[in-house]
């Protein structure tokens, strides 16, 4: 499926970028071309998280998951690669259901910043694939320079998986907070 | 309050993935003896090689760096009450510093081809010494061909075609089979050098790898200075030939005895041990003797000194290049191509605790990553530029296991991609240490995939029900 993989990745890796760079055309602009490619916005996003879902679920089955499971440049990559599905369906959800008044004061300055995360995240998956391909880029030294071993496994100490439940906790809790603010209003 | 709020929630979000960032990669990998792992601070250690050859002698030259003289091995020290054995192997550097340095070398002549692509992997059976799961001694000495036949009293490296089952060590080919093989040149040539239980001689262990890691035939450099009946050394240090009958344990730990010390237990520089004698607390005696080796097993020598100064050793091996025994050597010829792998044993390490090279070509007269100067004379002048080497710490990855559906490249493996094609020298060492953890590692890195997920849904949600919905 390495081959197949490679075609369909193509299709998450166009849309979103093409995504990031509308996200902040419209973050730094009102005019009408900044407002009519954000009306293209959620097709966009939508369309790179389905083709993206497609590309995760095909390249599970690039070789068997014993063999990528144990390879740390694997590991790597299917974590980079289901963090970004995972954050680029949250920016889908976040404009859907904010809708234009996204856009509204300092919140696109929040999009930005989302998207670029976004964009990074992308980009990273996207140097591990090729790394694990056998066509690693400067990224990866890019990384290492930035702290990370690309060659060792990312993956987070139990303190550190506690700190990230609270956080969960506290962010559900924040969340509570503002749905009922919002629904007494 | 909303405001206040939405800007928390970006705080943690982006806070914890700044934890997330700054500790990743801890609270796993450790070293633990009860596994016998042992992991180096360095993953990588250079090793330059320059090769001459005359036409009848072939010398080859490493220099490696190395922050001390690993010159003493095993010994025998005087508790007052007993003499007992100080120096035993352990996962990773031996705390007293008893473990030699040494330097050895696998050459093939292309009858191995996997050699030529894999290097010492095709080496690393199952359950290898040293392995966290290792066979026991016992097992391997009750084994009617490794034990009884060949006498090995450890599981050593062996060559894939010697065993019926690539997953077994056990399941040797018959002893004819293994005879034809070796007949057929399917065996490496190994060339060891140790800074003490062989240099002091002047020469470099001869040995090969087949069914196991074997000897050439005839008498090794080294003997084992212990007299099991009477639990008492077998020979002391001549004090008529070196001014004293010991060494002494706090010279040897806190590196008073150097190069140019007796340091060593030579056969022509000892006397029978005298348990008589007014033996001190501390003495201290070399639990090997040193010896000439005779027959096929000296036919590599050291040329020169073999010396460490300034934080490297410079050591020349010199062999004659057709030794005559063509079922225990590589026989090297000009114009020839052969392969060769090399490795290092340095800050008190033994066993699989080494650095390891990739298989490299050595060409004498013709174009190779390692190309032999052909001179005339005695000893080659060395003008040539030295090849560079990268060793690296191996980990624990064996033959089986690169094979195995646990390997994404063993297709390429079956199908004859050389290693270096897909790994670098660092990403093995990388991969060889997180092997040794793989199940501990697998479970850390799942828990953290659903704690991103996890953490993006809530900050998700949290996001938008904090944000100004659309029309509200």
């Amino acid at each position: 499926m390495g081959p197949y993989h490679a075609v369909v990745v193509h299709f998450p890796i166009a849309l979103l970028t093409t995504a990031t760079l509308v996200i902040a055309l419209r973050a730094f602009s009102d005019g009408a071309l900044a407002r009519s490619t954000d009306r293209a916005l959620v097709p966009l996003l939508a369309l790179g998280v389905l083709s993206g879902a497609a590309a995760f679920a095909i390249g599970l089955m690039v070789w068997p998951l014993e063999a990528i499971f144990s390879s740390p440049l694997g590991r790597n990559h299917i974590l980079a690669a289901a963090w970004t599905l995972a954050y680029w369906a949250l920016l889908l959800a976040t404009r859907w259901i904010q809708g234009p008044a996204v856009w509204d004061g300092f919140t696109r300055w929040v999009m930005l910043g989302l998207a670029i995360l976004g964009g990074l995240l992308l980009a990273i998956t996207g140097a591990l694939g090729g790394h694990l391909m056998g066509t690693p880029t400067a990224a990866s030294e890019g990384l290492r320079l930035l702290g990370w071993e690309i060659y060792t496994t990312y993956y987070v100490p139990d303190t550190t998986l506690a700190l990230i439940a609270a956080a969960v906790l506290v962010l559900l809790a924040l969340g509570w907070w503002g749905r009922r603010a919002r629904a007494a209003v | 309050m909303k405001r206040i709020a939405l800007y928390a929630s970006l705080a943690l979000f982006v806070g914890v993935l700044g934890v997330s960032w700054y500790t990743h990669g801890t609270g796993v990998v450790r070293n633990d003896p009860a596994r016998r792992i042992s992991i180096p601070e360095r993953l990588t250690v250079p090793l330059q090689v320059q090769v001459a050859h005359n036409g009848t002698t072939i010398f080859f030259r490493y220099r490696w760096p190395s922050p001390r003289a690993g010159i003493f091995h095993d010994v025998l020290r005087y508790d007052g009450n007993a003499w007992v054995v100080r120096g035993d192997a352990v996962p990773g550097p031996q705390p007293d510093g008893l473990h030699e340095d040494r330097v050895s070398m696998m050459v093939d002549d292309g009858h191995v081809p996997e050699f030529g692509r894999y290097g010492g992997y095709i080496t690393v059976g199952r359950r290898l010494a040293g392995l966290s799961d290792e066979v026991s001694g016992r097992e391997i000495q009750a084994h009617p061909y490794l034990g009884q036949r060949l006498a090995l009293d450890e599981a050593t490296k062996y060559l894939p075609a010697t065993r019926q089952n690539l997953d077994d060590w056990a399941a040797t080919v018959p002893e004819p089979d293994q005879q034809a093989l070796v007949a057929a040149g399917y065996f490496l040539d190994l060339w060891h050098w140790r800074a003490h239980r062989s240099n002091p001689v002047g020469v470099a262990d001869d040995q090969f790898v087949g069914a196991g890691r074997l000897s050439d035939s005839g008498r090794g450099p080294y003997a084992t200075n212990w007299d099991a009946a009477r639990r008492q050394p077998r020979l002391m240090l001549d004090r008529a030939r070196v001014g004293r009958s010991a060494l002494n344990w706090d010279d040897i730990v806190q590196g008073r005895v150097g190069q140019d010390d007796v340091y060593y237990l030579r056969e022509d520089q000892a006397v029978p041990f005298d348990a008589a004698a007014s033996w001190r607390t501390g003495d201290t005696i070399p639990r090997r003797i040193l010896r000439s080796s005779q027959g096929s097993r000296a036919d590599i020598a050291v040329s020169g000194r073999a010396r460490w100064a300034d934080g490297f050793w410079d050591v020349t091996l010199s062999r004659r290049m057709d030794t005559g025994n063509p079922r225990e050597d590589k026989i090297f010829t000009d114009r020839g191509i052969y392969q060769v792998a090399f490795a290092i044993h340095r800050e008190a390490t033994g066993g699989r605790w080494h650095y390891v090279s990739l298989p490299f070509t050595l060409g004498l007269g013709r174009s190779a990553e390692i190309e032999a100067a052909r001179f005339e004379g005695e000893t080659p002048n060395w003008q040539q530029r030295p090849a560079n080497v990268t060793l690296f710490y191996p980990g624990q990855v064996n033959w089986p296991l690169v094979n195995s559906t646990r390997h994404a490249g063993a297709p390429n493996v079956r199908a004859g991609v050389p290693v270096r094609y897909r790994h670098s020298e660092d990403q093995l060492a990388h991969y060889g240490i997180e092997m040794e953890f793989n199940e501990a590692i697998q479970r850390q890195w799942r828990l953290t995939i659903l704690g991103g997920l996890l953490l993006i849904a809530a900050f998700g949600f949290a996001l938008n029900a904090l944000l100004r919905r659309q029309g509200a």
